[in-house]
């Protein structure tokens, strides 16, 4: 208990200190480097409650590529880290891009690891959001043993999805939106697992903004037999330079 | 990557003609069911399981003999016909080596009366949790057998659908299965604990054999799982993780109605076929559990 208290309080340390920040989501037109921090309270039917720590920093390096890195630690016992790199083509009415998608989540309570990758194209307007793609993920059973017949599980195909509605223009100070999707920055779920989020957003001014939103996840969705299996509720700020 | 994308497509196209078929008057789909199931949660079923349980005790089956067989079968899904479900039966039945056999879930395909399935078991009807039957049929439910409110269907059959049971040879080798409940894509928090309660009772006992009976499988490894789905990541590697520390030696499955066997930390997880009537490779899985377990997969006609 005290090792894995120890541990998490250096990655959250590491993830506040050493990590180039940022911000949840991209809005068409941000053009600034963007910081941010989130803490979020969550329950589930496997873990119970636990509490979230998130560090994001996003980086538009030109008009035509962004990246995005974002860290989570938990209460848990679980730490998430993860790189986005997008290639984006402005168009008459819209954005169009690209989205590589690395993550890799440590699940120190069950000893695993879950490493994926996703690759989706997708559409922003003012309103909308979506992205559809593709994605793999590699299982590994920890204290990794290369020499083992079961070292990794590869499960090689899977979608990935994210369709989001706001209700004001995204350059809007504040806005709040409704979202369906399989992944978020800290989590890709197999497709047949969505999740439903409300979220929201509030600029006090030019540098800050600030963040509230929820998550509510259904077991058995696609079982035909849906029921409560998780939810989450999450606050921050950040800081864009 | 051109299979993968027709998996996707057809993946989509299936789902999306799933919906729409499910909406007419012979609907064997229960849509209502995606956003709100229309049975109990596994919390609630689990304690009407926990109920029966407690009345009607744990069943030990005595083996003839140290190596004996079981015969496992998955998603046999009766609708109008029960052909290969009779003939399951007859098989083992038949078979005096066979103490026990496990369905997978998925007994029936949704709005099938529960008493056509139960006529096959005539003239010799099972019951379960019984342990002086010598032909006893232990079964769990799968998301199938909930449906439009079938829950109380299945549970008036099967009396529970969370329990365990002990196969004893005549030289004192015990083996546990454990059958757990799945139907909604979850185990929930209550049979979670009771699953951690039992695993560590286990321990304390000097078992040959800890074989856990599910419906739901871990995986998603390759494109046959069309639009069936899985446990959410979180209780995929609880799951694991619980079962591999306390020496569980495998995992039986269904729902995905496709052959998969994965190694997991020395555990194997075994996705068993699809015995239903309209599938075209029907399978059962037959094992023989001695102080090693031999398992095969055998063509159902």
């Amino acid at each position: 208990m005290r090792t894995k208290f120890i541990l998490f309080f250096i990655l959250s340390l590491c993830s506040l200190f050493l990590v180039p920040v940022a911000t949840a989501q991209v809005q068409p037109g941000d053009s600034q480097y963007a910081v941010s921090l989130h803490v979020g309270y969550a329950h589930n039917l496997t873990y119970a409650s636990y509490a979230n720590f998130d560090l994001d920093a996003y980086m538009p390096i030109n008009k035509h590529f962004d990246m995005q890195a974002n860290i989570r630690t938990s209460t848990a016992n679980f730490y998430t880290m993860g790189v986005q790199l997008r290639p984006k083509f402005v168009l008459p009415v819209g954005e169009l891009y690209l989205e590589d998608r690395l993550m890799m989540r440590f699940v120190s309570r069950d000893s695993f690891r879950d490493f994926v990758h996703a690759f989706s194209v997708g559409y922003k307007m003012q309103y909308v959001n979506v992205q559809v793609g593709m994605s793999n993920r590699i299982i590994t059973p920890l204290p990794y043993e290369k020499h083992s017949a079961d070292a990794m599980i590869l499960e090689p195909f899977d979608a990935v999805y994210r369709v989001e509605a706001f209700v004001r223009p995204q350059t809007s100070p504040w806005n709040i939106s409704l979202c369906i999707s399989n992944m978020d920055n800290y989590q890709v779920e197999r497709m047949w697992q969505p999740m439903f989020y409300l979220g929201g957003w509030y600029d006090i001014n030019n540098h800050w903004r600030v963040r509230l939103s929820g998550k509510y996840k259904l077991a058995g969705m696609f079982h035909l037999n849906a029921h409560y299996y998780g939810a989450e509720l999450r606050a921050g700020a950040e800081y864009r330079f | 990557m051109k299979k993968n994308i027709q998996i996707c497509l057809g993946s989509l196209l299936l789902a999306l003609g799933s919906i729409f078929t499910a909406c007419g008057p012979d609907a064997r789909l229960d849509m209502v069911g995606m956003f709100a199931g229309t049975s109990p949660t596994i919390d609630e079923r689990f304690e009407q399981s926990q109920e029966y349980n407690k009345k009607a005790g744990f069943a030990t089956i005595q083996a003839l003999s140290d190596d004996y067989q079981v015969y496992v079968c998955t998603d046999t899904h009766i609708h109008n016909t029960r052909t290969r479900w009779q003939y399951f039966i007859d098989t083992y039945r038949a078979n005096p080596m066979c103490p026990v056999a496990v369905h997978l879930g998925d007994v029936i395909d949704a709005t099938t009366d529960f008493e056509y399935v139960e006529e096959a078991l005539a003239p010799k009807p099972t019951t379960m949790m019984l342990p002086t039957k010598s032909d006893t049929l232990m079964a769990v439910c799968g998301n199938h057998d909930i449906y439009f409110k079938q829950w109380k269907n299945f549970i008036a059959t099967f009396k529970t659908s969370t329990y365990y049971f002990v196969l004893k040879t005549p030289t004192g080798k015990q083996d546990l299965f454990i059958i757990y409940d799945t139907a909604d894509g979850t185990v929930g928090n209550k049979q979670l604990q009771w699953l951690e309660q039992t695993l560590e009772w286990a321990d304390t006992q000097d078992f040959r054999h800890i074989i856990a009976c599910t419906h739901t499988h871990f995986f998603k490894r390759d494109g046959s799982q069309g639009h069936c789905s899985n446990f959410p990541l979180e209780e995929t590697y609880a799951l694991l993780n619980l079962f591999t520390q306390h020496g569980v030696k495998m995992v039986w499955s269904g729902h995905d109605h496709c052959r998969e066997i994965t190694q997991v930390k020395g555990m194997t997880c075994i996705v068993v076929d699809s015995m239903k009537d309209e599938n075209k490779e029907p399978f059962y899985m037959l094992v023989t559990m001695g102080d090693e377990i031999d398992y095969e997969f055998v063509a159902v006609p």
